[in-house]
């Protein structure tokens, strides 16, 4: 951990360094996610924030995938401020959702930016209001949505599911060929184990919104890992969020849950065939955006808000969001259109439209109940 | 003369006396910052809980949820080490006796994988063992298997699989150089009296070449174990094995305690191994054998 820190550390000083010589001003970005986010940085949003503002230049640092890439970014900030030092290094940052409620509870690292900006009133996602419980108001501006939903293939499967109800029956009727990729390898398996858990407890508001944490709540779950248990053995594990999709593609399974972006990047690039279509059954299934925020002390505090305030444009959002990367956007759809492409938004909301997106579009849990929810499926899904 | 010639020894021993110490500082130095340091902060962590109380509840969580991966792990390393070291000795034997373009090609071509990294192999495993994958479509096409029901790689099997790939070549390597070093005239003595190239492998080669085999079965056996890349792309099925609990626990949870419990059940299976090493390189270095 420490190691990875001083690596990163490293990184920002050479960026530093290397900027410092050319005079321009370099805004230090640094970015949590796959590996698609420092491509998106790099080759994508800095050069054409650079075309707009030629005196600003972007340094991106990738902290790699996962809540592990948002906790590195964390104990960046937290030395920083632990440091006392006037100003912190890292401009403008990119975090899960779960950074929030850690960077909250330490307090005093981010700056309350957003209402400040000129996209902001383009925000309508709840998202932007609250993460995993966590009140962020003003500290996040959303870049991007993702979604989970369930791709079918409508040669096997002509009817698809409408709710986890009937999606447990066709499941039973065709063993093997539902497929998910358990919860180690990737998020797409951890949101529907989540959305399992929604579906068969009802209690949606208490776990993903309001809280609060209640240990006797983990405790009854028991006969509901225990039938998901049950339900596993009539499916495909997968080899992680990519392995779900190769598998569809293959035709070995026929129907399981991805990501709805890197669904239609497989399917812009030809590797996934193009008849698949997705469904997003009752009661819904997690997605999660990724923010932006601000470091309180960043050097670069105007440059930092309006680099937010080009990627959260409704320009921006249409040409890269939607169109190159296939997220949902992080503003409001509506704003968007006049900018999109109509194949590119038709193809988006096509299967799944803008209503269904609000109705059924959760949120992961709260952090304490995600995390027993993983243990839950480790302890009596998985283990004895 | 007599005073003078004391005087430089003194020198000399002083300087000697030092010197040893001071030409393994920087090496010792390395080892201890960037190996025993590290060893020890992990075993520590191992026992904390929560910052500061030390307990043993890092331990039970760690069995109670990862046992049956614990039990997976052994079995893959005992049993991907005997198999890749078995088929090993018999690709390095082959190398050795067979004079033919065919075993040197196949020799050439088995170092390949020793350069391959594991993630290589790992995602080339997905797609070939892949329930229609080109093994099971392959074995489809000539009506072994129903694509329909293919057999499933993405567990035990598959993981074999990846390692006996990778392991066998570097087994083999390893054992060649120590087989090329034994002189001719003793298979052909053996053989002048009679005896079958089986004899001549297990009565003559393996004997003389022992040490060797068991080095590389250490070997072996701890890199299988404290692979991540391989199990983590291809098994999906639980049980898994514990360098991706480690994962999981890191990166889903935050908590290096369990993660650290979990290292150290790896420190201890391989423990064994690196003492058996360290005794044997130790008596080679001194008593030559």
């Amino acid at each position: 951990m420490k190691r990875c820190i001083l690596g990163i550390g490293l990184m920002v000083f050479i960026a530093l360094v290397g900027l410092a010589a050319s005079g321009k001003v370099t805004l230090l970005y640094m970015t949590a996610g796959d590996i698609n986010m420092l491509a998106l940085a790099q080759n994508v949003l800095g050069p054409m924030f650079s075309e707009r503002y030629p005196e600003v230049e972007l340094r991106t640092v990738h902290t790699g995938p996962g809540d592990a890439g948002s906790q590195l970014i964390f104990e960046k900030l937290r030395a920083e401020k632990l440091s006392g030092k006037e100003t912190w290094d890292v401009d403008v940052a990119m975090v899960h959702q779960i950074f929030m409620s850690w960077a909250m509870a330490e307090g005093d690292l981010l700056l309350q930016y957003a209402q400040d900006l000129s996209t902001w009133q383009y925000v309508t996602s709840p998202h932007a209001k609250y993460a995993l419980g966590t009140p962020v108001e003003g500290y996040v501006m959303p870049m991007f949505h993702s979604q989970v939903a369930i791709a079918y293939n409508p040669k096997y499967v002509p009817e698809p599911p409408r709710s986890y109800e009937e999606l447990v029956e066709w499941v039973k009727a065709h063993p093997g060929k539902f497929g998910y990729n358990g919860i180690k390898g990737g998020m797409s398996g951890v949101a529907f184990v989540v959305g399992w858990v929604y579906w068969k407890t009802g209690k949606y508001e208490k776990y993903a919104i309001t809280g609060p944490y209640d240990e006797a709540e983990v405790a009854s779950w028991e006969p509901i890992f225990k039938e998901l248990k049950e339900f596993n053995k009539y499916v495909t594990i997968t080899a992680g969020n990519v392995g779900t999709l190769d598998a569809l593609n293959r035709g070995e399974i026929w129907m399981g849950p991805v990501w709805v972006d890197m669904f239609y990047t497989f399917m812009l690039t030809g590797k996934m065939d193009p008849n698949i279509r997705l469904v997003l059954p009752e009661p819904g299934l997690p997605g999660q955006p990724m923010y932006f925020v601000i470091p309180k002390k960043a050097k670069n505090i105007e440059w930092a808000k309006k680099f937010v305030e080009f990627v959260t444009s409704p320009e921006i959002q249409a040409k890269v969001i939607v169109e190159k990367y296939n997220w949902y956007p992080g503003i409001d759809g509506t704003y968007i259109k006049d900018y999109v492409s109509p194949e590119a938004y038709a193809r988006l909301y096509r299967d799944i439209t803008p209503e269904e997106l609000r109705t059924k579009g959760l949120s992961f849990a709260l952090s304490k109940y995600h995390t027993a929810i993983l243990e839950a499926y480790e302890k009596w899904t998985i283990g004895g | 003369m007599r005073s003078g010639q004391s005087e430089g020894k003194k020198e000399r021993g002083g300087a000697s006396a030092l010197l040893p110490f001071l030409l393994l500082l920087p090496a010792v130095t390395f080892v201890l910052f960037l190996y025993l340091y590290p060893l020890v902060a992990s075993i520590i962590r191992s026992f904390t809980v929560s910052g500061e109380s030390y307990s043993l509840a890092n331990y039970s969580k760690a069995w109670a949820l990862y046992k049956r991966d614990i039990i997976f792990t052994i079995e893959v390393a005992i049993l991907g080490t005997l198999l890749s070291t078995v088929l090993g000795i018999a690709l390095a034997c082959y190398v050795r006796l067979s004079r033919s373009f065919v075993a040197r090609f196949v020799n050439s071509v088995s170092r390949l994988a020793i350069f391959l990294p594991y993630v290589i192999v790992g995602q080339m495993m997905r797609s070939f063992l892949a329930p229609h994958g080109f093994l099971n479509v392959m074995l489809a096409n000539i009506g072994i298997v129903d694509l329909n029901s293919p057999i499933q790689f993405f567990n035990i099997k598959g993981l074999l699989l990846g390692f006996l790939w990778k392991e066998v070549p570097f087994i083999s390597f390893l054992l060649l150089s120590a087989l090329q070093v034994i002189n001719d005239c003793y298979l052909e003595a053996a053989r002048s009296v009679g005896a079958k190239t089986r004899h001549v492998v297990m009565h003559i080669l393996i004997p003389m070449i022992k040490p060797a085999i068991m080095i590389a079965g250490v070997l072996t056996f701890c890199t299988i174990v404290s692979t991540f890349t391989l199990p983590y792309m291809l098994v999906t099925e639980s049980p898994t094995m514990v360098t991706v609990d480690i994962a999981h626990r890191v990166t889903y949870f935050r908590d290096y305690g369990v993660a650290n419990a979990l290292g150290v059940v790896l420190y201890l299976l391989a423990t064994p191994m690196a003492v058996y090493y360290l005794r044997r390189t130790v008596r080679e270095a001194i008593y030559g054998y």
